[in-house]
């Protein structure tokens, strides 16, 4: 059993991360908890040089310097008494066992361990990915390596909304630019996870197109004039948001909707009527929908139905 | 059936488009000729022996990129069931009346946009040895079929001649077809691997098809395949050699210079091979089930297949919108036709709708289109 020391905050290296597997930790119940009761449990240190490292107990020690507590109830280990691996498993395993980690977490824990500790990954697939319950295979490490190189704005996107494995790996394809002009479209939105695919592979498929960066289209001005209508709310937006980049995406069909609609104003309809194009243009033929509720309405709507075939414009329709 | 190829010649065995790492070998296949052959063409290649087909199949699915390797993998067995069946065709649209035969299964040439990739559940490239039942099959088809000329390939689970230097199954076909009057086979490939076949005594009853691309999306998207230049060459050695040739522009892609690839590439054909060697000219826009994408598109990230503005169609394939495809088909129609008025073109898996947007008229129904082949082969080889 070792002794618990208490140890001063100048004494402790708080910006030594080596051993951290924290990202946006919840500290709520920590700090109210360490306010009823105090520390219950001490942290671990590690002397180094003339410091100590902090090996358990960021969280801890984070919330006792919020409350302006100077020192630290804390177990210590000798400078070589163990090697910085079984530090860090010490750290994972605590960790696992008082609280879970969230998907960042996850992600950085494992870069650790293929990066920092350079263990080979078929070796952490093996042996690290079971630990958080993750499928032992190549493409799981890969998502969680390429999770943990991002930025910190988009890794507290990935968290805030539950971001799936298939677009974590998405994102993952975008240069650093890309994803932060990316999320300054879709932080105010509100996507879920097909939203957020379709919009994804929207935006990739526009970019490769027309060989331009993400950046270019998503400040096209009809994007921003969507994102600066304040009296939008998240759902109207992000439906605004996938009309413009559909039409991006598919110019000639856009172009041939328009075309259809002006003709199909031309024609001037009495109102109930309604006029179809065969879905995507496929095949010919058009479908018209009515809706009457009395005989002398449903008469009216057929004898201007059949003035329809002497117009030009619906003639020229039918050919399309 | 007597099977005396030689062994396979060294130098086209080095244009092979993968280095295979591996035989798996079906005790049942063990004796065959196209066995022995194989082996004999590929004495540094490892051979295991193998009792349970499935269980094999079963851990190559679990890995990594299955469709990859399994172009890398060969697996001789025998074949059983039917393997002569109606090209699937697709609903609601006119199909040709062309019969698959499935010899070979898988292709070790790797286009981005192969609809194999989705399709197949043996991720092997699958040699089916029991050549001597596959004849057994085709002869009873071509005595009890009603239409005097049907039309059979091979070009359907695999390319036709992309394994041929190693396994002649289709010279061997060709030999056999010389022999019927009923009956005509088609070769199609993206290869360039025709020397085995030159020799033969074909009758004109064996017509070598190449898909033709422009050169541009051959080097991104048609990976292990011949370069234009020497599709064109092996063609060109067909047409000396007699052969009635094919061409297939299928899959049309849409692409940013798609004008100028396509003419060019058809002025390319045109200044090469003689038109009136040509039986047969077909033209199809690229399309594809919906799970190819994903697949693709995992396997090729740079892929720029489905960038076009596709939609689904009427048989849950996905298609060009129609006023691209319908455009793409004009414009090809205009080029082939100031080249040689009297080509036989037609569209695959279209619409009649789109038939007549193309050339102002359209088959009545599939049966008519088959007809109208029956009439052209009949012309061409003089029947
Ligand atoms: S040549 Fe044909 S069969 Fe082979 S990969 Fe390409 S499309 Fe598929």
């Amino acid at each position: 059993m070792k002794i618990i020391h208490k140890i001063p905050f100048q004494q402790i290296a708080l910006l030594d991360e080596t051993f951290s597997i924290n990202f946006m930790p919840d500290l709520q119940s920590l700090r109210s908890s360490i306010k009823a009761v105090g520390l219950i449990q001490p942290v671990l240190l590690r002397k180094k040089g003339d410091q100590y490292q902090i090996v358990c107990g960021f969280r801890r020690i984070s919330v006792l310097k919020e409350l302006e507590i100077r020192e630290v109830e804390s177990r210590v280990l000798g400078e070589s008494e163990r090697n910085e691996l079984e530090l860090f498993s010490i750290s994972l395993h605590e960790n696992l066992t008082s609280r879970g980690f969230n998907s960042v977490e996850k992600a950085i824990t494992l870069y650790k361990l293929v990066h920092h500790f350079q263990i080979e990954p078929s070796a952490v697939i093996q042996r690290y990915l079971p630990l958080f319950s993750l499928e032992p295979n190549e493409k799981i490490l890969g998502t969680y390596l390429s999770l943990a190189e991002m930025e910190d704005e988009a890794k507290r996107y990935v968290l805030k909304e539950e971001v799936s494995r298939s677009n974590i790996r998405r994102l993952a394809t975008l240069s650093s630019d890309d994803r932060r002009s990316l999320l300054s479209l879709i932080v105010p939105l509100k996507l879920g996870e097909n939203r957020l695919r379709e919009m994804l592979t929207l935006l990739d498929e526009i970019k490769r197109r027309e060989q331009v960066i993400i950046k270019e289209v998503i400040d096209r001005p009809e994007i921003q004039a969507i994102l600066a209508q304040k009296e939008f709310t998240p759902i109207q937006r992000t439906e605004r948001v996938k009309r413009v980049l559909m039409d991006l995406r598919y110019p000639k069909m856009r172009h041939m909707e328009e075309e259809f609609e002006k003709k199909r104003k031309e024609l001037n309809l009495p109102s109930g009527v309604s006029l179809h194009h065969p879905p995507y243009f496929e095949g010919n033929g058009l479908r018209i929908e009515f809706q009457f509720e009395s005989v002398d309405e449903y008469r009216a709507i057929l004898s201007s139905l059949s003035l329809l075939a002497d117009k030009e414009e619906f003639r020229e329709m039918i050919k399309v | 059936m007597q099977h005396t190829r030689k062994s396979g010649d060294q130098d086209e065995i080095k244009m092979f488009p993968v280095q295979i790492e591996k035989i798996y070998l079906d005790e049942k296949a063990e004796k065959d000729w196209g066995t022995q052959h194989l082996l004999k063409s590929l004495p540094d290649v490892p051979v295991e022996r193998v009792e349970d087909k499935k269980n094999l199949i079963k851990q190559f699915l679990s890995i990594t990129d299955p469709i990859g390797m399994g172009k890398r993998n060969l697996l001789i067995t025998h074949f059983y069931g039917r393997r002569l069946k109606p090209c699937p065709g697709t609903s609601r649209h006119i199909c040709c009346g062309y019969y698959v035969i499935n010899a070979i299964s898988n292709c070790p040439m790797d286009c981005s946009y192969c609809v194999l990739q989705g399709y197949l559940n043996n991720p092997f490239l699958t040699l089916y040895t029991n050549w001597d039942e596959l004849l057994l099959e085709i002869e009873g088809f071509l005595s009890l079929v009603r239409t005097p000329l049907s039309r059979l390939g091979t070009g359907e689970l695999s390319d036709s001649l992309a394994m041929e230097p190693l396994f002649p199954v289709s010279g061997f076909l060709a030999s056999y077809f010389a022999e019927r009057e009923n009956g005509i086979l088609e070769l199609k490939t993206k290869s360039a691997n025709v020397d085995p076949l030159l020799p033969l005594n074909h009758r004109g009853r064996t017509v070598v098809s190449w898909s033709l691309t422009p050169e541009s999306l051959i080097g991104e998207e048609e990976s292990g395949t011949a370069s234009l230049n020497e599709r064109i060459d092996a063609a060109k050695k067909c047409q000396e050699a007699g052969y009635p040739l094919g061409i297939h522009f299928d899959p049309m892609i849409d692409y940013v210079a798609w004008e100028k690839g396509y003419e060019e590439l058809v002025d390319f054909l045109f200044s090469r091979i003689d038109p009136k060697r040509i039986i047969w000219i077909s033209m199809g826009g690229f399309r594809y089930p919906a799970k190819l994408k994903g697949i693709a598109e995992k396997r090729f990230p740079k892929t720029r297949m489905f960038l076009g503005e596709s939609f689904p169609g009427r048989d849950g394939k996905i298609r060009y919108l129609k006023a691209i495809r319908v455009e793409m088909y004009r414009k090809m129609v205009k080029w082939l036709r100031e080249a040689s008025p009297d080509l036989f073109i037609y569209l695959c898996m279209e619409s009649r709708e789109v038939w007549k947007e193309v050339f102002g008229w359209s088959p009545e129904n599939s049966q008519h289109l088959n007809q109208l082949f029956e009439e052209r082969v009949k012309k061409f080889i003089g029947r």
